[in-house]
């Protein structure tokens, strides 16, 4: 007899359809698998066969074939267990032929015949509905995360038991598996933070333009404490980024137990010790890396200078494009990776420079320490600030500060503004603006030009250093919602530059 | 002279060791002639000096090596020549060989040496960077190591004025270090010199730093040590100084200020006090001229929160979120008013949000 169960693989982010077949003939008693399977997929026949012996299922003495579509996608990952069961149990007869049409089945088993949890179980259910899918058989322990998905039938079975009894038109009996998490309350707020207006202000800006942010400061000056307070200013996420969101976290085996799909900005920190592959992603079979996790919130890399080079180095592309696209044998990996860009470093070694009370540093370890960082990083940076030390008096400082609330709706505000002007655009915020745009979109009157040429001068810019003084002013502009750009606002927006590797030698 | 230089290029012969061999053997020349055999003879020298020395002999054209030395600009000095400078001559551990680049001092004018830490505060920088501009515009020369930090402001200072500057090197004089300084390098030889005792191609080494000292010192009439901690190489150049009997002159500090203790220090001793650029070329009897090039700025340019804030900074460097928490300025309107003072070179900024007052 012949059987067809539908799963899925997850390939990237994105889920493909695969096709289990099952075929029992007559024959030396055999039991193969065939269609391009990766060791872990071939060790399921072993699986398989002891697990229904212990339901109480013993194979017949026949040829069986069971063969996966389509062969030329190498199937990896243990989620295929259970729609081999389910396809071999419907060819011996145990299990109705029509009751596995338009049904996806997704799951690990033990030897026991228990359900096993498998990762990716969002984007295969997501993916399933679209393709007229109607009902989806999952691990029980993926329940919370499966039923996300709305408008498809979700059984969440415990074993290979239970899947029997349902697909035989029994009667479904929903049940709690583990501790569901609790939704999570945001404990940060800007509020916390005393004093450092400067700073405040620098990520209020850097949030509206999408700028990326460099923070130095001695060692205790709150650059920490605030990076990890920007994902509370960032608007928040709509239903469309919040399942890519979800998705990437379920791919890589972070989702848990959440009842809702993912609404809080992520925030990543990354240890600076992280490998290439800990950071953008990859492996053998590839997972999303640590900036994909950051999807459409924030990445902070504290101790800047302290990342391996070529680790930092391979960010470019994807701060580029967006996006991550690992190239393997089996195929292309995408995962998405927008995210705001926060670093943090100190000035020197010892942490104290230009305060020459406290630095210890000699003139040529500094230099050292400044060689660390990588200029094409630098280069990307758009808005840079010192964090000084924070004075016992302003630690206990009662003063109300703004909430992050508050700041949260000027954001979006011009974030609404830049969405408007650049509908047309393929970008959408001011730090995004290609070059050939910038005198478009960032124009400056006759006085202001030549206002710039000698600042230009003066500080000795670069054509790109210039640009990202255009940018940023541009989202000064913005903020206070002017049409033109305002001698203040340059004045600003070169208070923000970057530093530049030869000034900070120039002035040791 | 070939021979002098000759004796000044044996590696691991140093001017000691020179001196006790001029004493037992008379001059270079005769040195350059004396056999193996007698050399060994000879007393204070090792085995290993020996050998140095016989083995030079074998690998040095004197004729070629002399006529390259004179090709490559350097001018050369020892102790055995008449030209040699009397300053040096005298003191303790004289130098035996002198390599010159560019201009000797000129002993007819007052000669100020401007040394301090190479780690030092934005106030040390200013005030070198006036003592050099000051003496050399009252027309002294100024003498200093060419280090990073105080040092090289001294010398700036000198230049800014016009004036004339030295550098006595510790490493060969056509190696500049350190090598950030290489614009400061090609000034001062268009405007003075550089000097050391080492042969040219000698590599900056940290021993070869200290000694140095005795030769700014003793090519100098005065010292001013602008900053130094409790213990700094700067104070050598003081201990050569009071060695050498010349005045010493200090830039007091902060009673709190680490960089500043040395110096301190060195006033509670009985050093002289720069209380002001001016007092100080006064007491040095230099009243060349009276100039009205500093001071003198218009403060009425300024509008009311211009100079709010300007009054706000000073030499040591202020914090945005310091400056915008003493005058209550909000951010936008702090960014313009220190962008609007630093386009009229009222102040400058000294790191990454750093702000200083340019004077």
């Amino acid at each position: 007899m012949y059987s067809l169960v539908t799963t899925s693989i997850i390939q990237g982010i994105k889920s493909i359809p695969v096709y289990v077949e099952a075929d029992v003939s007559d024959g030396m008693p055999l039991f193969e698998m065939v269609g391009s399977l990766s060791p872990e997929v071939k060790e399921s026949k072993e699986r398989v066969r002891t697990a229904l012996k212990n339901t109480g299922y013993i194979l017949p003495p026949k040829r069986i074939t069971i063969n996966f579509i389509p062969a030329n996608i190498r199937k990896t990952g243990s989620g295929f267990d259970l729609p081999v069961v389910a396809a071999v149990l419907c060819a011996i007869g145990i299990v109705p032929e029509e009751a596995l049409k338009d049904t996806m089945v997704v799951g690990e088993i033990s030897l026991s015949g228990e359900v096993k949890p498998v990762n990716g179980i969002l984007p295969m259910v997501a993916e399933a509905k679209e393709r007229g899918v109607t009902r989806c058989i999952v691990p029980a322990e993926n329940h919370t995360e499966a039923q996300l998905v709305k408008e498809i039938e979700i059984f969440a079975v415990q074993s290979i038991a239970e899947m029997i009894h349902i697909l035989n038109g029994g009667t479904y009996i929903e049940k709690e598996i583990g501790k569901a998490v609790a939704k999570t309350i945001r404990m940060l707020d800007f509020s916390d933070i005393q004093g450092q207006h400067f700073v405040k202000r620098a990520c209020e800006v850097a949030v509206s333009g999408m700028h990326n942010l460099l923070m130095i400061g001695p060692p205790g000056a709150g650059k920490t404490m605030t990076a990890m307070r920007i994902p509370t200013i960032l608007p928040p996420l709509d239903e469309k980024e919040q399942m890519e969101l979800s998705k990437i976290y379920s791919v890589s085996g972070q989702f848990q137990l959440r009842e809702q799909l993912m609404e809080e900005r992520p925030f990543r920190c990354p240890h600076h010790t992280i490998t290439t592959q800990g950071l953008v992603g990859g492996g053998l079979i590839p997972k999303p890396g640590e900036i994909s996790l950051a999807h459409k919130g924030v990445l902070f890399l504290d101790e800047l200078p302290e990342f391996k080079q070529n680790t930092i180095e391979i960010l470019r592309q994807p701060m580029e494009e967006k996006e991550v696209r690992l190239v393997r044998v089996n195929g292309t990996y995408e995962y998405p990776a927008d995210f705001i860009l926060v670093a943090a470093m100190n000035p020197c070694k010892c942490g104290y420079y230009p305060d020459m009370q406290k630095c210890r540093c000699t003139a040529a370890s500094i230099e050292r320490y400044i060689n660390r960082i990588s200029q094409p990083l630098l280069d990307r940076i758009d808005i840079c600030v010192e964090t000084p030390q924070i004075k016992f008096e302003e630690l206990n400082g009662t003063k109300k500060e703004e909430c992050s609330d508050t700041i949260r709706e000027r954001v979006i505000e011009v974030h609404a503004i830049q969405k408007k002007r650049y509908q047309k655009e393929d970008f959408q915020f001011n730090s995004q603006i290609p070059a050939a745009r910038i005198a478009e979109y960032c124009a400056l009157s006759k006085d202001q030009g030549k206002y710039m040429k000698k600042i230009y001068k003066q500080l000795n810019l670069t054509a790109r250093s210039y640009h990202k003084i255009l940018k940023v002013a541009r989202t000064l502009a913005d903020m206070d919602g002017t049409e033109n750009i305002l001698d203040a606002h340059l004045n600003e927006a070169v208070c923000y530059r970057n530093i530049d590797k030869r000034f900070w030698r120039d002035s040791l | 002279m070939k021979y002098q230089y000759w004796l000044s290029n044996i590696p691991g012969v140093g001017c000691k060791t020179i001196h006790r061999l001029l004493g037992q053997a008379g001059s270079a020349e005769e040195i350059y002639f004396l056999k193996k055999e007698q050399l060994e003879k000879l007393s204070g020298l090792s085995d290993r000096q020996v050998h140095a020395i016989t083995d030079r002999k074998k690998n040095w054209n004197l004729e070629e090596k002399y006529a390259a030395l004179g090709e490559s600009g350097i001018s050369f000095l020892s102790c055995e020549m008449e030209s040699y400078p009397k300053q040096l001559r005298n003191i303790v551990d004289a130098p035996y060989s002198l390599y010159i680049k560019g201009k000797m001092p000129d002993f007819s004018k007052r000669r100020v040496a401007v040394v301090g830490a190479r780690m030092c505060s934005e106030y040390g920088k200013k005030m070198a960077e006036q003592i050099g501009e000051k003496l050399a515009f009252c027309g002294a020369e100024v003498l200093s190591g060419m280090a990073r930090g105080i040092d090289a402001y001294g010398h700036i200072g000198a230049l800014k004025a016009g004036g004339n500057t030295y550098a006595v090197l510790g490493c060969g004089v056509n190696i500049c270090y350190p090598r950030t300084n290489q614009k400061l390098y090609e000034d001062i030889l268009s405007h003075g010199g550089i000097i050391s005792e080492y042969p040219p191609e000698t590599e900056p080494i940290a021993q070869l730093f200290p000694a140095r000292n005795r030769i700014i010192s003793a090519l100098s009439d005065v010292v001013v040590i602008v900053e130094a901690k409790e213990r700094s190489g700067s104070l050598i150049t003081a201990d050569f100084a009071l060695e050498q009997g010349k005045d010493i002159y200090a830039v007091p500090g902060r009673v709190t200020d680490s960089l500043s203790m040395g110096c301190n220090n060195l006033i509670r001793q009985g050093a002289g006090i720069i209380n002001s650029v001016e007092d100080f070329v006064k007491d040095l009897e230099l009243y060349a001229c009276n100039d009205t090039t500093q001071e003198n700025f218009n403060k009425l340019l300024l509008e009311k929160d211009e100079s709010l804030v300007y009054a706000c900074l000073s030499l040591r460097p202020k914090s945005m979120e310091e400056l915008l928490k003493k005058t209550g300025f909000a951010m936008p309107q702090m960014a313009d008013i220190l962008q609007r003072l630093i386009q009229k070179d009222f102040i400058t900024e000294s790191f990454k949000n750093y702000y200083i007052r340019k004077i």
